[in-house]
């Protein structure tokens, strides 16, 4: 066959989500299949179900011709495909080597260090990389890292490798080394999935390039045939805009000024690389880009829970750079993390629990030792009514509640006022419609212009473009750690957005 | 303060010192494996129990055999409950030290003993179906060796199980860090669903080493028994299984280290009885036993320091039961 | 729905598959611990038989125990301690901090307060009628001391808390072995390792002279203050969103060194005057080995009440009956004492795999060999 590997017809559903829909996808032997597309676009749901992590509800899989199901990582492994997550999945106190000849039935009972150390140099080498097998993960930069994941399936004889967002994590010079590897791998005749949102990539390494929207697959096609704006287009699409009643603001003084902000993620990878912003009062800013290029990172500076390593940032005068999350609440910076569950609601405790979770300590909540619960079930009545959030009772377990009532929750704790009695300054929001129907949705754009009118400033990150056009003053596109541009809703247009969310430099037209 | 005063103490650290090795051998396979078992002081005491009641209806050979079954019986109940059911490991690890030393407790009584030795050996004589000690291991010193003085002492004139347990340690060492089955077990307790992806059956590797854990802590209360102090009493092994645990963080879950805790704490306890034999006030044992737990303490301390952590710590996933979400 | 191949492990023909239940009502509730206990009551039985005893004996003693009034006063007693303990732990359990160390916090407490004692009759040190109340100080404070640190420790850095709680278990025991055998022996004790005797106006016996009463009263405000404070304080709220997550403490602003720490002292601190009701109440003075684990019992205690205040009071005199059947079981049918320990094992351990019954569904179906 002709192919090494085709998906047909593939459909993923998720609960209240088509993210793969009728998704047909072939990769070649020997090529470097970019897959492009924005969050939500069902990329890398594609890319799990060919891993065996999802198991597709509709559509068939081939693996060099012969039809096969993949019900988990390891059914994948056996059948020579394997994927490097953005998240690595290795053992830090281990050496290269441990972590490669995991579970290999074929070491042999007694290790041979020394035998397998030259295979693991040598086969590194044939990419173009140096390592010690048998340094110790918890040493290695990302890159390094990377190539170990990497070399895990390469000593495998893994035949189809999938790269989720791999440049994320590297710098230039690391790019370099691993484009250089991969073009020898598929010289090998591997085959190759590179899945990507930055534009010059795809162009800087592969031979065909997919792109997908809203779980489709927009187009197929031999990268020398196509040009950076015609992706660009692809990749965003030609929205039709609702445009939403709203007067002009006229904003009046600063809710915050971020200076040069810089900070690391988690891995210890420079996620903020300067950031500067402003957010005036009575405005909306959005800020869209791909979601890993700092976002989660810029608001969680903001909100106290991430150390900066350099920067200010002024609420009021005051730098709240590197403050605990505590001052930060009583500065009036109101914070709306993405996934309510995950960590801004706990799901086992009441619904008024949740509601007061920021507020119990301040007056007329609770006075020195004692919370009065008798004035917080009284507020909490009053805010269930405006906030509309709809329970069998104020006991519920915050579990029971639907997605769209948890985000009704969250904006009632974080807006409306219960901290000394006043609005909150500047109020962040990230992905706060992510996952809610529309009449949710409705509820969460309106309720944050209410606010904005009432004279909260609004930092609002998004996944939509289309959202935040709608609905923000002025918008902000993040790439890579910094602000690349900003600007008023309809002075740029749709192209020209999706070429700075995918990195490329487009000179401001005036 | 003779040579043959330093060569009895040493002997002693050392046949003290065992029952911890032993314990903490199985122990550090399991919690490498992610597995806190802290059923350990339960299992030895059944150990020593079921060793003395054997011992004297069957003898030594069957006293460390069933006593091993035991105590990998126990092991398999707790990786049912720890693994399987995925239970608070905690919790089901009292329980089982409770559930242990309940059991034990019984074998005090004298005609609970002799109701049990009848129907285990009905030709028994009578003063042994009374008797309150057993008979203890025979020492074995190792010809030319043991002349050697003071290590001759110190590592070549003891019991078969002492023998056993050093070369135990050596051997667990090997297998752990240069072979294939040690690099899967340090790895299921690192990262589990790493080691999952890759083809592991995490199961089935945790409920091995708990197993393994129930067994080594059962010979270790055997060893305590009928090779170091044959006298019952009850509650005899007296959290020697939780110093046991607190041997495992000390020797920083390697076999060849656990040798230097075990005798490290076994010395401490020699020194205990030494000290009031020397008249140097009956109260200085007692801050001499408190060493080993402070020592504890330091080390818990040491290791959960960030730059320390990276290097040696506890197995990323310990007390964490695995599950392969859908 | 978490679905795992349990028999995959096992390799037996079967495939056992656990599920997740969506619900479980309120009767599934009641059946599974019922059952629970009557389970416990056959494995032992069972046990019993063939260790040579008649199970229907030791049961007549056993319910026996709740049926006479002195021995229900006596229950009561042992009650008081492992009631405290159990309290103490509700505290540190409700945030997540499984602190074993109850035992140890107990002895501490026992310590301070004979310190107390000591203070007063060898050196005149305290006048009479304050010695009641600094002892009842002193023994929280020392507790609260004790557990403090190792809660210091994990909010700071991370230690785990199981094994620090415990090492200070035996710290604290041999602290006082050391102090009893030691400076703290009574000199005119025979040379037996006993403190002096408490003098009657430190004895908690204030209701009717008798302690069980003094004590009982004493655990149901202990239960009141824990319960307002798990309720009606800022940092009964701060504890139950510790509990829930760090990081959605942290989220919510809360410090969290500050909450831990002091969340441990007050669990501690209640641990110690726990303590200090047995030395106080129950022997009269200090030796070593005063509590016969009654910190351990206070575990079991507090996770078959769910953390709850009020449900302590009632399963800690059950715990406290068990101890005084085993006394008499000891005395009159010659059963170890030890029984006791394995029955209050075995319940614990059946109501622990009851809840994993109500929580999941377990489905046998013959397997495909193949």
């Amino acid at each position: 066959m002709d192919e090494l590997v085709s998906l047909k017809g593939i459909v993923k559903h998720f609960p209240g989500v088509l993210a793969n829909d009728n998704v047909d996808f072939t990769l070649r032997w020997g090529e470097i299949h970019a897959l492009l597309g924005e969050n939500g676009a069902g990329k890398t749901t594609l890319m799990n179900i060919l891993y065996g992590l999802y198991r597709p509800d509709g559509g068939e899989i081939y693996i060099e011709g012969r039809r096969v199901e993949i019900s988990s990582p390891r059914d994948a492994i056996k059948l020579g495909v394997g994927m490097v997550h953005q998240n690595f999945k290795l053992i830090p106190s281990h050496t290269i080597l441990e972590n490669i000849i995991l579970g290999l039935k074929e070491v042999g009972f007694i290790i041979n260090y020394k035998k397998i150390s030259e295979e693991i140099k040598k086969l590194a080498e044939s990419y173009g990389w140096r390592i010690n097998p048998n340094a110790y993960v918890w040493q290695l930069t990302a890159g390094e890292k990377q190539q170990v994941e990497l070399l895990k399936l390469l000593y495998r004889d893994a035949r189809i490798l999938i790269l989720d967002e791999p440049t994320s994590v590297l710098t230039p010079q690391e790019c370099r080394i691993l484009f250089q590897a991969l073009r020898r791998m598929a010289r090998e005749g591997k085959g190759i999935i590179f899945i990507t949102h930055k534009l010059d990539e795809v162009f800087a390494i592969s031979d065909r390039v997919t792109v997908m929207r809203k779980g489709k697959v927009v187009v197929t096609k031999e990268t020398s045939k196509t040009d950076i704006s015609e992706l660009a287009q692809y990749m965003v699409g030609r929205p039709v805009l609702f445009i939403i009643e709203k007067k002009e603001s006229k904003p009046s003084g600063e809710a915050i000024i971020i200076r040069n902000l810089k900070a690391f993620n988690d891995k210890g990878v420079p996620a903020l690389k300067g950031v500067d912003l402003v957010v005036m009062k009575n405005e909306i800013v959005g800020v869209i880009g791909v979601t890993g290029n700092g976002q989660q990172e810029l608001v969680e500076v903001i909100a106290g829970l991430r150390k900066a390593s350099e920067g200010s940032i002024l609420v009021d005068g005051i730098n709240i750079v590197n403050s605990s999350p505590d001052k930060v609440i009583k500065l009036g910076v109101a914070y709306i993390p993405p996934e309510p569950l995950r960590y801004s609601i706990a799901p086992n405790l009441t619904l008024v629990d949740n509601l007061f979770m920021k507020a119990y300590r301040y007056k007329p909540y609770s006075n020195g030792i004692l919370i009065n619960w008798k004035k917080i079930y009284k507020k909490a009545d009053e805010l269930i009514k405006n906030f509309q959030i709809i329970s069998p009772s104020l006991s519920t377990k915050a579990k029971s509640l639907s997605g769209g009532n948890l985000q009704r929750l969250i904006l009632a704790r974080e807006l409306s006022g219960l901290i000394e009695d006043r609005i909150p300054r500047l109020i962040v929001a990230a992905y706060p419609t992510k996952g809610l129907d529309i009449g949710a949705t409705e509820f969460v754009h309106k309720t944050l212009i209410e606010y904005s009118r009432k004279g909260s400033g609004i930092l609002f990150i998004s996944e939509d473009i289309e959202e935040a056009l709608m609905i923000s003053d002025r918008v902000a596109v993040m790439h890579d750690g910094r602000i690349v541009r900003m600007f008023k809703p309809g002075e740029v247009d749709i192209e020209k957005i999706g070429l700075m969310m995918g990195g490329v430099r487009v000179a401001s037209t005036i | 303060m003779s040579i043959q005063w330093v060569e009895q103490v040493l002997q002693l650290t050392v046949q003290m010192g065992t029952v911890y090795l032993l314990a903490s051998l199985g122990e550090i396979y399991a919690e490498r494996s992610g597995v806190l078992n802290l059923g350990l002081e339960g299992m030895m005491i059944m150990g020593a129990a079921i060793s003395f009641i054997f011992s004297i209806a069957y003898g030594h050979l069957s006293a460390i055999f069933i006593a091993a079954i035991v105590g990998a019986l126990m092991g398999f109940l707790l990786s049912i409950l720890a693994v399987d059911m995925k239970l608070n490991q905690v919790v089901v690890g009292l329980a089982l030290t409770l559930l242990g030393i309940g059991f034990s407790g019984f074998f005090t009584f004298p005609e609970i003993r002799k109701n049990i030795l009848l129907r285990l050996n009905p030709s028994l004589p009578v003063e042994m179906l009374l008797t309150q000690q057993a008979e203890k291991l025979p020492e074995i010193p190792i010809p030319l060796f043991s002349d050697i003085p003071i290590l001759g002492k110190m590592f070549f004139s003891h019991n078969v199980l002492v023998y056993f347990s050093l070369l135990l340690s050596i051997v667990m060492w090997l297998i752990l860090f240069k072979t294939r089955i040690g690099l899967t077990i340090r790895s299921v307790g690192e990262n589990p669903s790493m080691a999952d992806s890759l083809g592991v059956n995490v199961y089935m590797v945790r409920k091995a080493t708990t197993i393994i854990s129930g067994a080594f802590a059962s010979l270790a209360g055997a060893y305590f028994f009928i090779g170091f102090h044959p006298f019952w009493r009850e509650g005899v092994t007296a959290g020697r299984g939780f110093i046991a645990l607190a041997l495992v963080i000390l020797a920083t879950w390697s076999p060849l280290r656990a040798i230097l805790g075990a005798y490290l704490f076994g010395g401490v306890e020699t020194f205990q009885y030494r000290l009031q034999l020397f008249g140097l006030g009956a109260q200085s044992p007692y801050f001499l036993a408190m060493l080993p737990y402070i020592m504890t303490m330091v080390t818990l301390i040491i290791i959960s320091t960030e730059s320390i952590k990276k290097k040696i710590g506890a197995p990323a996933s310990l007390g964490i039961p695995y599950s392969r979400e859908e | 729905m978490m679905v795992v191949d349990v028999a995959k492990t096992l390799t037996i023909p079967y495939t056992i598959k656990i599920q997740r239940r969506l619900y479980y009502s309120r009767r599934l509730s009641i059946l599974t611990t019922f059952s629970a206990v009557i389970i416990a009551f056959g494995i032992a039985g069972l046990f019993f038989t063939i260790i040579g005893l008649n199970p229907l004996e030791v049961y007549s003693y056993i319910v026996g125990v709740f049926a006479s009034t002195t021995l229900l006063l006596e229950s009561f007693k042992r009650a008081i301690p492992i009631g405290l303990a159990a309290l103490g732990l509700s505290i540190a359990f409700r945030m997540n901090f499984w602190n074993i160390g109850a035992e140890g916090q107990m002895y501490m407490g026992m310590l301070a307060s004979t310190g107390i004692v000591l203070l007063h009759v060898c050196y005149g040190l305290i006048p009479t009628y304050f010695v009641l109340s600094l002892m009842i100080l002193a023994a929280f404070f020392t507790g609260g001391l004790w557990c403090s640190l190792p809660a210091f420790l994990k909010a700071k850095m991370k230690v785990n808390e199981i094994l620090t709680t415990l090492m200070m278990n035996y710290i604290a025991m041999y602290l006082v072995d050391f102090l009893i055998y030691g400076p703290w022996r009574d000199p005119k004790g025979y040379g037996f390792p006993l403190s002096v005797p408490f003098p009657e106006y430190s004895k908690l016996t204030i209701i009717f002279g008798e302690f069980a009463y003094g004590g009982l009263l004493l655990l149901c405000l202990t239960a009141v203050l824990v319960f307002t404070i798990l309720k009606y304080t800022k940092l009964g709220f701060e504890l139950k969103i510790v509990g829930e997550s760090i990081e959605t403490a942290r989220y919510a602003g809360i410090n969290l060194s500050k909450v831990v720490t002091v969340g441990g002292f007050v669990a501690g601190g209640i641990a110690g005057i726990g303590g200090l009701t047995i030395v106080s109440g129950i022997i009269g003075r200090l030796r070593p080995r005063a509590s016969p684990g009654y910190g351990y019992t206070a575990i079991i205690v507090v996770l078959l009440s769910a953390l709850n205040p009020w449900l302590i009071i009632p399963v800690s005199i059950f715990f406290g009956g068990l101890f005084v059947a085993g006394d008499i079981l000891q005395a009159t049918l010659r059963i170890p004492g030890a029984a006791v320990e394995m029955y209050q094992a075995l319940i614990f351990l059946l109501i622990v795999i009851g809840e994993f019954m109500k929580r999941y569904k377990i489905t046998i179906t013959r397997r495909v060999v193949g």
